[in-house]
């Protein structure tokens, strides 16, 4: 009888286990049965990060969408795999595994730094090309084959503090975020290209204290100028909270994360001066980023409309447009193409004289490190009252 | 500076207090850890911002919120933790992580994952002592010693109040004096989830910005308070709360130390409990033989 | 002569070492996807920790909610003395060793520290110690100098050649379980659950429960420090934000699953826990990703309610396995012959209290088993 149910412990155990492999089994082999490109990427659809990956994965699937309405590339279609990682770096292996055997040959990396540095790694692994519209970290494409289409921290750091050396200002207060690379990889080349006249009051904040701002805004209720290397989610908190504590004629003063501020807070409610560098404004009126916006909010609302949404637009179009520049050049593409292969020839056209033009930016190329070059433009959102 | 860092403490204090009073009671006496208790904030925050939207009587959509969470914390006890009365207080302790799971997700179906705004109105501020002091924060202050003392003159004086201590100490022995164990603790539910509503709305004036991961953090900061505070001892939710809330606050002022403000918090929980071992507040227990 | 070996002793090694043993075929024959190996990774490294975390929760009765803290130090030391060592043996099994011993030492080390507290406090106030202590630790290496340990970004480590990773792994988990199931199985384990079971009583017959205590601390502090170094050698980065108390929290529920003090059950539980949450992960993307916390938390209740439930007691124990090969056999119960139970030994009273004579409850013997 023991015996018996011994066994059967070890026949479960061992069916589950097989049922593993039955996971991946015939995976090792399907690349050679897609039908069409496949494009994937891994970001937060769960958790709290996850309106940047909603925003990615919705605009993706739009320029997707839009590409197969007009026939693919040279009849070909794309599909789009978006796998979720919910913020955490321990998700991205299976992620990444889970796509590479769905046929994966480009992607679009991560959407946040934080699981990046693991995706950078395993892609160099198999070589896969990536894009990624947002992790912005200076370490994401450490590697040949890793390109980004948002400001690399340390080169927005290093903008905002030029830009700040010319303003004259005496003292200025920096509000971020302690345990976020993105925020702090900001802040540290901010500091070091800071003219060293300049005094700085400093305010911090981190996860498991990200609605209430009192103290911080207290610290910080001197400054009449206040660089904020911080997403839009705890920027609008924090500017709802100080509204009346700061001197009305503040400017806060942010980077490529403000963008989607206006579609979380009522600006006007604010008496100050909110201004932010980057590479688009969800409130554009005209050109190419106004018909996105149009697009996008037609079909998804516009609360969750952003800048990684835009960007990962872009990516899409930019890794299609590159595509169709190689085949223009003579260079077959077959619809079974192993990741290796298009990731020789996607990096030929980056590092080479591909030169794409979107909606974050007009005529963006490539440098050899893989960041990238656009203009940054200054985007006053709110004017002081 | 240390009075403005004072209040600033008292600020976040408060709204910690406020939600570790719903944590405590539900824990003093139904005895389990109910790791929902946040997320009951989240969902009658969102039954706020529903009701707003509709309505726009602040009032109101807080009444009709604490309705709403109360019906929400009962019918959550007799799906996920009244088939487990009886067995460890740890498998309780899982079906409450797992409802946690269920409801964040639910509301992220519902509501999407873009952050929602609640605008309650503004509450202005008064100047006392040369600072200036928010007015909500005056009112989360003095909600919270309300609460506390009506819930301790109800808990210690009413029949109902000491059913619930009884059900506390010995369910068997309540159940052998004629005290309706099921009634009690579907009773003690009901306010807890009451109060997560009342705490929801504080957060709310605070912090206008709804995500469903609003009670994630609140919620093990609340467990952290009412431990510290004494377990199951009312006051001591209150105290433990405001205490974390101003130790908070002081830590952010100074540039040296604000990155390990975490670290720091916890390090002071320690050293609290390893000098007073059964919390602030707590009653020590005999062990017996 | 095989009726004399108790097989019960001995089913763990034997699961363990068929799965090590298929799976090794497996892999040398190239037949296994890097996924599989990465799950099986996986599955390894989540059952070192719960049985190490059962020994604290399961048999000394202790509340821990910090133990991905001990996890968190293995993964960082472990992975730093992996990269100061890669120069010098290269990316090789003796790197390998150096970090293992290296991070469970040092996880030892604190699982002493936090020991310490554990002699004066009790149940929830030492639950909280324990979370306070995997913050810290988070919040220590998050803030740590980017030269030293990474910063916010984390820390890059060497990552193992994957087709060789899990075998090491199994291995660890096989030691791992000689060795808990060993101590739990002597007079030591013995001494241990007497603590749990009432700790003034296990002193007054002379019981050491401070050795005890910071005995079992140390050892489920030294496993999860090895499961970190395995954690960083299967990743390319550590992240402190990884080891926050959610994740002690998702060993706990491992544990509590598997049936506290069952080692067998946790085994069975961090496998199937694994692998439902890289399959609903995998299968569920896109705009279904918010289906994953669902399904993931209605089998959670409904596996705890099942197990658990005391209304549900008659249809367990008329539909378990057991029974229902009873029925289909018609063999019956030989009264004569010792049941010898699952766990019997670990079911042994050693209390009543007052208020349980007073109740009259008749199931107060098992109750009091579970409320502890």
């Amino acid at each position: 009888m023991k015996m018996l149910k011994r066994l059967l412990t070890v026949i479960v155990v061992v069916a589950m286990a097989f049922t593993v492999i039955g996971c991946s089994a015939g995976g090792n082999d399907s690349t050679s049965t897609n039908s069409e490109y496949v494009i994937g990427f891994s970001g937060p659809l769960t958790g709290d990060a996850a309106v940047y990956g909603t925003a990615v994965n919705n605009s993706a699937q739009m320029a997707v969408d839009e590409i197969n309405a007009n026939g693919g590339l040279n009849g070909i279609r794309f599909k789009l795999i978006a796998t979720d990682d919910a913020h955490d770096a321990t998700r991205v292996a299976t992620n990444y595994a889970s796509m590479m055997e769905d046929g994966m040959q480009v992607s679009l990396g991560t959407v946040t730094t934080a699981p990046g540095l693991e995706f950078s790694n395993l892609s160099r692994e198999d070589n896969v090309f990536f894009l990624t519209p947002s992790a912005s970290a200076d370490e994401i494409p450490q590697y040949e084959n890793g390109f980004q289409m948002c400001f690399a921290d340390g080169n927005q750091g290093k903008v905002a503090a030029e830009y700040v050396n010319t303003t004259g200002y005496d003292t200025i207060g920096i509000f971020y975020k302690s345990d976020d690379p993105y925020s702090v990889g900001i802040y540290e080349q901010f500091k070091e290209n800071l003219s060293s006249d300049i005094e700085t009051v400093e305010a911090l904040f981190n996860d498991t204290n990200s609605s209430d701002f009192s103290t911080q805004i207290s610290t910080l209720q001197d400054c009449s100028f206040i660089f904020m290397p911080i997403y839009y989610t705890p920027a609008s908190v924090f500017m709802m909270q100080a509204k009346d504590i700061l001197a009305p004629d503040t400017i806060y003063y942010g980077c490529d994360g403000f963008d989607g501020l206006a579609g979380q807070m009522d600006l006007t409610s604010i008496p100050q001066e909110v201004t932010m560098l980057s590479h688009f404004d969800s409130n554009a009126t005209s050109g190419p980023a106004y018909e996105y916006i149009q697009k996008y909010t037609e079909k998804y609302g516009s609360d969750t409309l952003n800048m990684f949404g835009a960007s990962a637009y872009d990516c899409v179009y930019a890794i299609y447009g590159a595509m169709e520049k190689a085949i223009s050049e003579g260079i077959e593409i077959p619809v079974d193409i192993s990741a290796s292969d298009l990731c020789e020839i996607l990096k030929d056209q980056f590092y080479g004289d591909y030169v794409f033009s979107g909606i974050t930016g007009d005529k963006i190329t490539w440098d050899e490190n893989g960041f990238v070059n656009k203009a940054a433009v200054k985007y006053v959102l709110k004017e002081a009252d | 500076m240390f009075f403005e860092t004072l209040i600033n403490g008292l600020s976040s204090g408060g709204t910690y207090a406020m939600i570790a009073l719903g944590y405590t009671m539900v824990y003093g006496i139904a005895k389990m850890l109910n790791f929902a208790h946040g997320d009951i904030i989240m969902v009658s925050a969102y039954v706020l911002f529903v009701m707003i939207s509709l309505t726009g009587q602040p009032l109101i959509a807080l009444i009709i919120s604490i309705i709403f969470s109360m019906i929400l914390g009962v019918v959550i006890e007799k799906l996920a933790y009244k088939p487990l009365r009886g067995s460890s207080p740890l498998a309780v302790l899982i079906s409450a992580i797992g409802m946690s799971y269920l409801l964040q997700s639910l509301v992220q179906m519902i509501f999407g994952t873009a952050p929602k705004m609640v605008v309650i109105g503004d509450l202005g501020s008064i100047t006392m002592f040369g600072v200036r002091i928010p007015v909500y924060i005056l009112l989360t202050l003095v909600c919270t010693f309300l609460i506390m003392v009506l819930l301790s003159i109800y808990i210690k004086y009413s029949k109902v109040g000491r059913a619930m201590i009884a059900v506390s100490d010995n369910r068997d022995a309540a159940m052998l004096m004629g005290i309706d164990v099921n009634k009690i603790i579907a009773l003690t539910f009901a306010i807890g989830s009451a109060l997560a509503a009342v705490a929801g709305f504080f957060m709310m004036i605070k912090s206008p910005s709804l995500t469903n991961t609003l009670g994630a953090m609140p919620g093990i900061k609340a467990f952290t308070a009412a431990v510290i505070g004494g377990i199951g001892s009312i006051p001591g939710a209150m105290v433990g709360g405001i205490l974390l809330g101003v130790i908070e606050a002081f830590s952010f002022r100074m540039p040296m130390i604000a990155p390990y403000t975490d670290a720091i918090e916890f390090l002071i929980l320690i050293i609290i409990l390893l000098v007073k071992p059964s919390g602030l507040l707590g009653k020590m227990k005999r062990e017996k033989v | 002569m095989m009726k004399n070996i108790k097989w019960k002793h001995y089913v763990n090694y034997i699961i363990v070492g068929i799965a090590t043993i298929i799976f090794t075929i497996l892999s040398l024959t190239s037949s296994l996807s890097s996924s599989s190996l990465y799950a099986l990774e996986k599955i390894a490294i989540a059952i070192i920790l719960t049985v190490s975390l059962s020994l604290v929760v399961g048999f000394l009765g202790e509340l821990s909610l910090g133990h991905a803290g001990f996890m968190c130090i293995g993964a960082y030391l472990g992975g730093k003395a992996a990269v100061l060592l890669e120069p010098v043996f290269g990316n090789t099994i003796m790197t390998l060793l150096i970090a293992l011993i290296i991070g469970a030492l040092i996880a030892a080390l604190f699982g002493f520290v936090i020991g310490l507290p554990a002699l004066r406090l009790k149940g929830d106030y030492l639950a909280i110690v324990t979370l306070a202590f995997g913050e810290i630790t988070r919040s220590l290496f998050m803030n740590s100098d980017p030269e030293l340990f990474g910063g916010t970004l984390g820390l890059e480590t060497p990552r193992f050649d994957r087709n060789y990773l899990f075998i090491i792994a199994f291995i660890i988990l096989f030691i791992c379980l000689i060795i808990i199931q060993n101590i739990i199985r002597s007079k030591h384990g013995r001494a241990i659950t007497a603590i749990r079971d009432n700790e003034i009583a296990a002193r007054s017959i002379g019981i050491n429960v401070t050795k005890y205590k910071l005995m079992v601390f140390i050892i489920a502090a030294f496993f999860a420090g090895m499961a970190g170094v395995l954690y960083s050698f299967s990743n390319y980065t550590i992240q402190s934000s990884t080891f926050d108390y959610n994740y002690s929290i998702e060993i706990l529920v491992m544990v509590v699953l598997g049936g506290m003090g069952n080692i067998t059950g946790s085994i069975l539980s961090a496998t199937f826990l694994t692998i439902l949450d890289i399959r609903l992960q995998t299968i569920l993307t896109g705009d279904m990703a918010v289906l994953q916390d669902v399904f993931r938390s209605l089998i959670l209740i409904v596996f705890i309610i099942y197990n658990n439930a005391e209304r549900l007691r008659p249809f367990r124990e008329k539909y378990n396995l057991k029974s229902v090969w009873q029925r289909i056999t018609m063999k019956k119960k030989d009264p004569n012959k010792d049941q010898d139970d699952e766990h019997k030994w670990d079911r042994v009273p050693t209390k009543i209290k007052m208020d349980e004579i007073l109740t009259l409850n008749v199931n107060s013997q098992e109750k009091e088993d579970k409320d502890d």
